[in-house]
């Protein structure tokens, strides 16, 4: 496969997240001007920080006044699990140059990563090419649906920018369900989704999300570790 | 500079210093087997945390399930995850079968 194969085969793959992307980034951008956001804020927002789930919670938490730096620690800890993503798909960067992989890493999202992950399963390489196009294609469209969606600001009723808040689940839903779906799989989601409820009834909020992440993950792999068990016993 | 400007900076820097270290480190270190296989399952088990709480929690406390609109709109988007396997048409379906709980509950 030479580079021009690798480019398309890239904006094939990124063109489902970045027509997801662009209502999701267009939904940010009209929450962000009713919370009353600058423009300048809401798209430093997307261009800087570049993660949806922390975009949105830091309006939230914006909304209910909260203490800024428990808004920059709950968002960080929520965050932490891309340290989990970095983990997965740097070595598979070996061969890459430095300032390569430290501007790759700038593109690592959930969606990012789950489709770019799910590639890496089925054998592939990672090559440069594929992987900057594909993250710089959903990049560009998260800012441009954020700047179309400060300029609706004011003119979408509060009712359908509630609405459209759902944009963000589905897609994690989608990500979820769309991939490859087992029993160790179905338990490590679980799993994750217990440890992260648990955390927030017990007051330890964006914590739950780390802890659901490597609960979940461990239990995948003692479910899988237990099915070959029983394969190899049969 | 006022107190939002410092959120969205230093968000911003955390969470790239987070993708960007743990990839270059990731890139240095030779995983085991266990490892590698271990990571395969931090995807859905994040999805997993991320989603529980949207779908079951408000502000940290549980939704009467009656009146949980998301969970609602939930369970039949998954559904249609499941069957098309594709990311655009669950994300809209999501959010249309949300608009109509939304307006029925």
């Amino acid at each position: 496969m030479n580079r021009q194969d690798r480019i398309s085969m890239a904006l094939k793959d990124a063109l489902p997240i970045v027509i997801a992307y662009f209502p999701i980034s267009v939904t940010f951008g009209v929450l962000a001007a009713a919370s009353g956001f600058s423009s300048l804020y809401t798209i430093l927002g997307s261009v800087w920080i570049y993660s949806g789930g922390a975009q949105f919670m830091l309006v939230g938490m914006i909304g209910y006044a909260a203490v800024p730096t428990a808004v920059i620690t709950t968002i960080l800890l929520v965050n932490l699990r891309h340290i989990l993503y970095g983990a997965t798909i740097g070595p598979h960067m070996k061969t890459w140059s430095e300032p390569l992989k430290w501007a790759a890493a700038f593109g690592l999202t959930d969606e990012v990563y789950a489709v770019v992950s799910s590639r890496l399963k089925s054998g592939e390489r990672l090559m440069p090419a594929y992987y900057l196009t594909f993250a710089f294609a959903a990049y560009a469209s998260w800012i441009a649906g954020t700047s179309v969606g400060i300029g609706l600001g004011g003119l979408v009723p509060p009712e359908l920018s509630d609405i459209l808040e759902f944009a963000l689940p589905a897609m994690f839903i989608a990500l979820l369900f769309g991939g490859e779906i087992n029993l160790p799989t179905l338990a490590s989601a679980t799993t994750g989704a217990v440890l992260a409820i648990t955390a927030g009834l017990i007051g330890l909020g964006g914590a739950g999300i780390v802890l659901g992440g490597l609960g979940g993950a461990t239990v995948g792999l003692v479910v899988k570790n237990y099915q070959n068990r029983k394969q190899r016993s049969i | 500079m006022d107190a939002t400007l410092w959120m969205i900076l230093l968000i911003g820097l955390g969470t790239y210093l987070f993708r960007a270290g743990s990839s270059v480190l990731g890139s240095r270190i030779k995983w085991s087997d266990k490892t590698r296989e271990w990571l395969n399952f931090v995807s859905p088990a994040v999805l997993g945390a991320l989603l529980g709480p949207l779908l079951l929690l408000n502000q940290d406390q549980w939704v009467n399930w009656a009146e949980n609109k998301a969970l609602i709109a939930a369970v039949p988007t998954i559904l249609v995850a499941w069957w098309s396997r594709r990311l655009l048409p669950t994300v809209a379906s999501g959010v249309g079968l949300y608009a109509v709980a939304y307006y029925l509950l």
